[in-house]
């Protein structure tokens, strides 16, 4: 039998009986908002020509995905304030980093025949994103 | 105006995927995070659209590249990826990764021959 749910446990669910609870879309929206910036000046201060290697995409991408892996680790080592995963994590780093321009840029480069460099960015973004999460997250565990 | 633009596109993708993908998550019963799958998918399908759209640089063009660079996320792919076990030890890791990959890039394909 489960046990009752203390008043102070967070639901476990996003939508409870009384419909949305605006803290925590409050808090992926605030993220959003400094990580959609972050990125966005990131684009505008290394600007990549058509079919030329994506530079800030490949930034972001790499060091949103380092960064998550640290901020998930710290997450399991202190307390964390309320929504906090969902401003950071969420609202924060899942909007620093792009899917949909990374798949975009890489079939923008094949597509004008350059397969070694569309290659190349898809080698760098991938094994550098999950080499660079896992180093993350050991850098987040070791600190105490 | 072209950041702000950006930045308030981008913060509304990051709304939107967190509601889409939690609904995705919690109706789906799989191996794979499917939440983040799909907002991945569709972002980069319908940016497909947008690039194969000729008026490169129109505020509207702006605000859908920046909304879907906030729908879309890379870092949580990368964690996801992870907790399913070290890519190419791992079955379901290697399939998450290569799925995203894969599709990722035929569904941009779609979308610009599609607009074009």
């Amino acid at each position: 039998m489960p046990s009752p749910a203390s008043p102070r446990q967070q639901p476990r669910t996003r939508f409870g009986r009384s419909g949305l609870d605006a803290g925590p879309l409050l808090a992926v929206l605030g993220g959003g908002l400094v990580g959609s910036a972050a990125r966005a000046g990131i684009g505008h201060y290394l600007p990549a020509a058509s079919g030329a290697f994506p530079v800030a995409t490949l930034v972001v991408n790499l060091t949103g995905s380092f960064l998550l892996g640290y901020y998930l680790a710290r997450r399991e080592q202190a307390a964390t304030a309320r929504w906090s995963v969902q401003f950071w994590a969420i609202g924060m780093l899942g909007s620093f980093t792009t899917f949909s321009a990374f798949s975009f840029d890489v079939f923008h480069l094949l597509e004008a025949k350059r397969p070694l460099l569309a290659g190349g960015y898809v080698a760098a973004s991938i094994v550098g994103g999950l080499v660079l999460a896992l180093a993350g997250q050991r850098l987040g565990s070791s600190i105490r | 105006m072209t950041l702000l633009i950006a930045t308030l596109a981008g913060a509304l993708g990051a709304l939107c995927r967190y509601l889409l993908s939690g609904v995705v998550q919690e109706r789906t019963q799989s191996d794979l995070p499917l939440g983040t799958l799909t907002v991945n998918l569709a972002g980069a399908f319908l940016l497909g659209i947008v690039g194969g759209t000729d008026n490169a640089q129109s505020a509207a063009t702006l605000a859908s590249v920046g909304f879907l660079g906030g729908f879309t996320t890379f870092s949580t792919w990368m964690i996801e990826t992870i907790r399913l076990g070290i890519p190419p030890l791992r079955s379901r890791s290697l399939a998450n990764l290569a799925l995203t990959l894969l599709a990722g890039i035929a569904l941009a394909a779609a979308g610009y021959s599609l607009a074009n």
